[in-house]
């Protein structure tokens, strides 16, 4: 036996459950697929807006007929369409008919193959318009510049009356992104952590576990091991939501702080793990069979579903003491803080508190959680009550 | 040495150890009997650390086990206890690690017992999918792994069968030539009769009986038996408290001196011995008292 400094081995022995965890938990088989199901999900979510707005997929129309040429020139002029000119009018329904546009105009008749979007129509209408006035004034002996000024005028400008961003929807859909994920990615390593106590314990290897490990080791390497876990699926999907945005060109469109937002929800996420985490630990180790486990993270479940739900509403009620409070509140502030920075700017007075509360509220989980865990850890038989779990010698 | 001294525990009102001790000199198998709930598990936990006592102190070489060396043991609880859903082979070289080794050590080590213990072609499988027996043998490959300095087993040979029991007993004899002490409890008297240097007997948290094996025998044995190949009954003659057992006199409470004078006056004395007690024999005698 080397040898080694005693902390280094203690950090040996909480790095090697750690390890196993990781082995067993997120090198599952299991695990990776829902992960690149998750991160699949991630990136389309992201590439949605884009897909929506038609991106970068020009909508392909046809023309044919006299007018063909303006109205090819007032297409590209918007932009967006792929314009094909055809011989005759019979090629261009063809092409409708074919698949190979979407819609066609030749001679004053619009082809279409069933239904056409408004959009498409509205504009083929007025380019359509266009070209026959261009038509007209050319007939009545105007120069092609002349028909160019007289035709010229000034776009709408928009003046935004309302307060809030005007793509706060984009806001809206990051925050609801951001509540669900942070709900996962606690509620999957809790439950994790808690089955894994449960079934040390039911399976007595814990018994042989605590002769070479300390109890806090073997939790600590529980919860190190599966938050590594989670932070790794955490770190991907955001890494791709954003990678994502960024390539489709979105995130410059992206509000202010939604960014921000996703990127802090990291560390949101490490504060309410260390919280959340331990306590499962803790409250895990109060049974000894895995159906008993249900009943004892009933309160951490409660919690982090009412965080979660909570940031529903807050989603639409920003501005509110509600949203405000519960951003603040710890356990909630972990999930809704987040949640909130992506809808609206937040102090940062609001922030630094809600860090504070949460990083107070989770140190205390820590020091519960390790004394519930060590001291019920090697106790067999009926479910342990809180209470004597906490009376009980360590 | 491994030595447990003066341990008394209390579950509540009901006392489970009464000043219970026993040691192990090194290379030597102690075996530890008792009826049901006499105490060896509790005894055996406290040991180990899993279990805190009332008072009373577990000694190695001299001085308070600590954590450190107690790392260096090996253990088998009483209820067995392994990963259901981690492979043969890696759980074994898991706990090789846990027990301080390095990687490379751990798997080698493995290997090695995989082998010895008959399970190497099992080494993948989930240890869920494999049999009782086999699954008692990857425990006590977990409690060896790691070479431990002291071995601390309870009821190690439950479950087993008749070929697992040479095995498991080839594997203890082998550690305790090295000079590990071992203790290891069962209530298959005829092994630890077979096995064992001395044995502890504890009955309600008590230690009843303790000491070697030849020496138990040779303090229990009060009981002269004579065969005498002559024509007439020699109850009424021979000295003491005399019964028979065949065609045999078995005589308590009397002077084998004078015994074998009445013995040898009345015709050929086939047979004189003291009869040597079986350690079930020993157990029943002072479990009863
Ligand atoms: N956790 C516990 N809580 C209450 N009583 C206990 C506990 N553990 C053991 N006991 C009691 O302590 C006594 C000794 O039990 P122990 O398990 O040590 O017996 P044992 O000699 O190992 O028996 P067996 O041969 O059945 O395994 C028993 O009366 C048992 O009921
Ligand atoms: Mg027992």
């Amino acid at each position: 036996m080397s040898a080694r400094s005693p902390e280094s081995s203690r950090m040996r022995g909480l790095l090697l459950v750690a390890g196993r965890e990781i082995r067993v938990r997120g090198l599952s088989k299991s695990n990776l697929i829902s992960l690149a199901i998750t991160v699949v999900i991630a990136g389309v979510l992201a590439a949605l807006p884009t897909i929506l707005d038609g991106g970068d997929s020009d909508t392909e129309v046809g023309l044919a007929g006299a007018a063909a040429s303006t109205m090819e020139g007032q297409l590209e002029a918007i932009g967006g369409y792929e314009v094909t000119v055809f011989d005759s009018a019979a090629d261009a329904e063809q092409a409708v008919e074919d698949g190979d546009v979407e819609a066609a105009v030749a001679d004053g008749d619009l082809y279409v193959d069933g239904r056409v979007g408004t959009e498409l129509q509205t504009v083929l209408e007025s380019a359509w318009q266009a070209a026959a006035v261009h038509g007209n004034l050319s007939d009545a002996g105007l120069s092609d510049t002349e028909i160019q000024q007289a035709l010229t005028t000034r776009p709408l400008e928009t003046v935004n009356l309302s307060d809030s961003e005007s793509d706060s929807v984009i806001g809206y859909f990051t925050g609801l992104i951001i509540s669900i994920l942070m709900f996962m990615m606690l509620m999957m390593p809790v439950q994790y952590i808690a089955m894994g106590v449960v079934e040390e314990k039911s399976s007595r290897i814990v018994e042989i576990l605590l002769t070479s490990l300390k109890p806090w080791q073997l939790l600590g390497g529980k919860v190190v091991g599966l938050g590594a876990v989670a932070l790794v699926n955490l770190v991907a999907i955001v890494a791709v939501g954003l990678g994502v945005a960024a390539a489709t060109g979105l995130l410059p469109d992206l509000p202010e702080g939604t960014t921000s937002a996703a990127l802090s929800s990291i560390g949101w996420w490490l504060i309410a793990f260390a919280l959340f985490g331990t306590l499962a630990g803790g409250v895990g180790s109060l049974v000894s069979r895995q159906e008993d486990a249900g009943s004892v993270l009933t309160p951490l479940v409660m919690s982090l579903t009412l965080s979660y739900v909570g940031s529903i509403f807050l989603l639409n009620a920003p501005g509110t003491t509600f949203a405000q409070v519960l951003s603040i509140v710890p356990p909630f502030s972990a999930i809704a803080m987040p949640t909130r920075m992506a809808i609206e700017p937040v102090p940062f007075w609001e922030i630094a508190v809600a860090i504070a509360l949460l990083l107070a509220a989770a140190a205390g989980a820590l020091a519960l959680g390790a004394k519930l865990y060590s001291r019920s850890v090697l106790y067999t038989g009926s479910r342990l009550k809180l209470t004597e779990a906490l009376r009980r010698a360590a | 040495m491994l030595e447990i001294k003066e341990l008394r525990k209390r579950f509540g009102d009901k006392v489970a150890l009464d000043g219970v001790s026993l040691s192990a000199q090194p290379g030597e198998v102690v075996g530890f009997v008792g009826a049901n709930g006499a105490g060896k598990t509790t005894t055996m936990r406290i040991a180990m650390g899993v279990l805190a006592s009332d008072s009373g102190e577990v000694l190695y070489q001299g001085s308070p086990l600590g954590a450190a060396q107690r790392n260096r043991f090996g253990y088998m609880p009483e209820e067995r206890g392994l990963y259901p859903k981690m492979k043969v082979a890696e759980q074994i070289a898991y706990f090789g690690e846990l027990h301080g080794m390095d990687r490379a050590a751990a798997k080698r080590a493995t290997g090695e017992l995989l082998e010895q213990l008959a399970l190497t072609d099992r080494a993948g499988d989930h240890v869920q999918d494999l049999s009782l027996g086999n699954q008692q043998r990857v425990q006590l490959a977990v409690s060896l792994v790691h070479d431990p300095e002291a071995m601390v087993l309870d009821e190690p040979f439950s479950g087993l069968d008749p070929i697992a029991v040479d095995v498991m007993g080839t594997a203890l004899k082998e550690r305790a030539a090295r000079g590990v002490p071992v203790i290891f409890s069962s209530h298959q008297l005829d092994l630890i009769e077979r096995l064992c240097d001395s044995v502890v007997i504890i009955a309600a948290g008590t230690v009843i009986a303790a000491g070697g094996v030849e020496e138990l025998k040779a303090r229990e044995t009060k009981r002269l038996r004579v065969r005498v190949d002559a024509p007439r009954d020699l109850i009424a003659d021979l000295p003491g408290t005399v019964t028979r057992d065949g065609d045999d006199y078995l005589v308590e409470d009397a002077d084998d001196q004078a015994v074998l004078h009445v013995a040898m006056s009345a015709g050929r004395v086939a047979h004189f011995a003291y009869d040597q007690p079986t350690i079930a024999e020993i157990f029943r005698e002072a479990v009863a008292q």
